[in-house]
């Protein structure tokens, strides 16, 4: 029992930093539909960005997110306008492989500048833990997952509520009307990119603290982040936490009681069976592209 | 503008050999790089098959080499008493069925998917394929399996194995041809164009993307039994690799996708450009192959044969 309670909470803690990882993805495919394949190579950024500011200024990792942030919003926003604008309007899957070169190019920056080893980020209370009931939870892991909640509630209220946020939410509705309505959709679609870039590097913090990474694992985070999307639904912050958790719940419950090996292959399994019962994901946005 | 078929018919002939004879007279080390290219280019034909003609471009077509490749190895050290003669076809036969089995299997659900979506199901496809492939014992993926050498005694087992790979980028330049003119072929490049539309004027879209996908499985499948034999020794990692799914994209994208001869011209591109240019390079590889897949699609979307029919015809 105690065993069962212990997995679920250790998936539900992995699934809120699921579901904070592919957040960004999701909003880019959401308004842009381009699957950006660089997504991950954005997170070990932040992860690594961050390593520099907490070592440079001795300060807690977490504090380290608004600067890492600033960063990675400039580099989105500059990403999109000078490159990916371009492919945008071609066939899906040209711009998908420009991502795809994108991330390949950034990869062995990285590995240039912060060696190909594993690296981790620790704060000072790595080590501590409490326990709740029989459940034992470690304080990066809850931290990590607070920190992960406040993030995708901040960007479903910027979204929801902000002015800039309903621009957003129009031009993924309708390009065209927005446009019509004076909506600069490039300008809009740079911004989605920015603010998806942003978030991806908190989610490179939020890992680094709970987990080692090297520059090897984007494939990992980006192919995560597309599964997240298509178990939850595209766009929406809501959608991302649902497939997060879902994610996190299935690969811990697989590690746990099939085998350490195995939880991609169940959650592969999940993906195709989720596709084809439910081909617009668990809460239902429309795919325009998956069909 | 019509040529003489017989003129045709004497230059392919002439080019063939001149391909078998390669070996006679290319140093070693351009023995191998022939070897890469032929493997190469036969990958590339096969995965436009579907990905060229049919649009349903793949990420994750090395899941069919590792498959080919462990079925073969795991029937032919059963039988590791026949002479190699008769160990080749046994493997392509098992490595074919087996891919040819587990493509029609997966066929119906994959291919319910479009676009993007197909193309990153078929990457899970290949990774699950790798993980179950490595982490199941029966399949020895992680200790290994060992292949029996083929070559005869008296010929260099480098120019064999180039002999093998021309054999068989051949046949499938051949079958690709066959299907590029057949009333198969037309239904391909019409669910390229416009699937639905295509449905609604009564082209059987289900069943030719099914065929295929198996066709497209089985033949790269079938390259991936030669190259394991070439390997002679293969685990998870040499067959189930991220580089290849990507790089059989990348050549049609370079040659021109969906021609016939688009995945040739790519992979001897870009097998000539990472290893001859690049060869000493390692540290600079993955820098070099993102650069040239982004300059790739924002200049020339439409590869090498786009080009040339750009000059040829302004538009």
């Amino acid at each position: 029992m105690d065993l069962i309670a212990q997995t679920l909470a250790d998936g539900l803690v992995l699934g809120g930093i699921y579901a904070l990882a592919a957040v960004g993805f999701s909003l880019i495919f959401g308004v842009l539909h381009v699957i950006n394949l660089s997504h991950g190579v954005l997170v070990l950024l932040g992860a690594y960005l961050a390593l520099l500011f907490s070592e440079l200024l001795h300060i807690d990792p977490l504090l380290c997110i608004p600067p890492v942030m600033a960063v990675l919003f400039c580099i989105g926003y500059g990403y999109q306008r000078f490159l990916i604008q371009h492919a945008v309007d071609r066939a899906s899957v040209n711009s998908m492989l420009l991502t795809f070169g994108v991330a390949l190019m950034l990869q062995n920056v990285m590995i240039w500048l912060f060696s190909p080893d594993m690296k981790n980020i620790t704060p000072s209370y790595a080590f501590n833990s409490f326990k709740l009931g029989p459940v034992n939870f470690d304080a990066v892991r809850v931290s990590a997952l607070l920190a992960s909640l406040a993030l995708l509630s901040l960007l479903a209220a910027f979204l929801r509520y902000s002015p800039m946020g309903r621009v957003i939410r129009a031009t993924a509705q309708q390009t065209m009307a927005a446009r019509l309505c004076g909506v600069n959709v490039r300008h809009v679609y740079a911004l989605t990119f920015a603010v998806s870039a942003a978030f991806a590097g908190a989610a490179g913090i939020v890992i680094g603290i709970i987990l080692p990474f090297s520059p090897n694992d984007e494939g990992t985070w980006t192919l995560n982040a597309f599964v997240v999307v298509v178990l939850g639904g595209v766009g929406s912050p809501a959608g991302a936490l649902i497939g997060g958790l879902l994610l996190g719940l299935v690969s811990t419950l697989t590690a746990q009681y099939i085998g350490p090996a195995f939880p991609n292959v169940t959650m592969f399994l999940l993906l195709v069976f989720l596709l084809l019962v439910r081909p617009h994901g668990l809460l239902g946005n429309a795919f325009a592209a998956s069909r | 503008m019509k040529h003489d078929p017989r003129l045709i018919a004497a230059a392919v002939v002439l080019a063939v050999v001149l391909l078998a004879a390669g070996p006679a007279f290319l140093p070693p080390f351009y023995v191998r790089v022939g070897q890469l290219m032929l493997y190469s280019a036969g990958l590339g034909l096969a995965w436009a098959i579907l990905g060229g003609f049919a649009g349903y471009a793949s990420f994750g077509h090395s899941a069919f080499i590792g498959i080919g490749a462990f079925a073969a190895g795991l029937v032919e050290s059963r039988y590791s008493g026949l002479p190699p003669v008769l160990l080749l076809p046994l493997g392509l036969a098992a490595g074919g069925l087996a891919c040819a089995i587990l493509s029609a299997a997966i066929a119906y659900p994959i291919l319910r998917l479009r676009g993007t979506f197909f193309a990153i199901a078929m990457l899970g496809v290949s990774h699950v394929g790798a993980e179950v492939t490595n982490n199941i014992d029966f399949f020895q993926g992680a200790l290994g399996l060992n292949f029996p050498p083929l070559a005869p005694a008296d010929m260099d087992p480098a120019a064999f194995y180039y002999e093998l790979f021309l054999a068989g980028a051949l046949s499938i330049l051949l079958i690709s041809w066959l299907i590029r003119r057949s009333r198969f072929g037309a239904g391909l490049l019409s669910i390229r164009e416009d699937e639905d539309t295509a449905r609604m004027l009564g082209v059987p879209t289900e069943r030719y993307k099914r065929v295929a996908f198996v066709v497209s499985a089985v033949l790269t499948g079938l390259m991936g039994v030669i190259y394991a034999h070439s390997l002679g020794y293969i685990t998870t990692e040499s067959v189930y690799r991220d580089d290849t799914n990507l790089s059989l994209i990348v050549y049609s994208l370079l040659g021109g996708m969906g021609t016939l001869f688009g995945p040739v011209i790519g992979a001897g591109l870009l097998v000539f450009i990472t290893q001859v240019i690049l060869g000493r390079l390692l540290d600079f590889h993955l820098f070099a192959t993102g650069l040239l897949l982004v300059l790739l699609i924002l200049m020339a979307p439409g590869g090498v044969n786009g080009l040339l029919n750009r000059k040829r015809r302004p538009a």
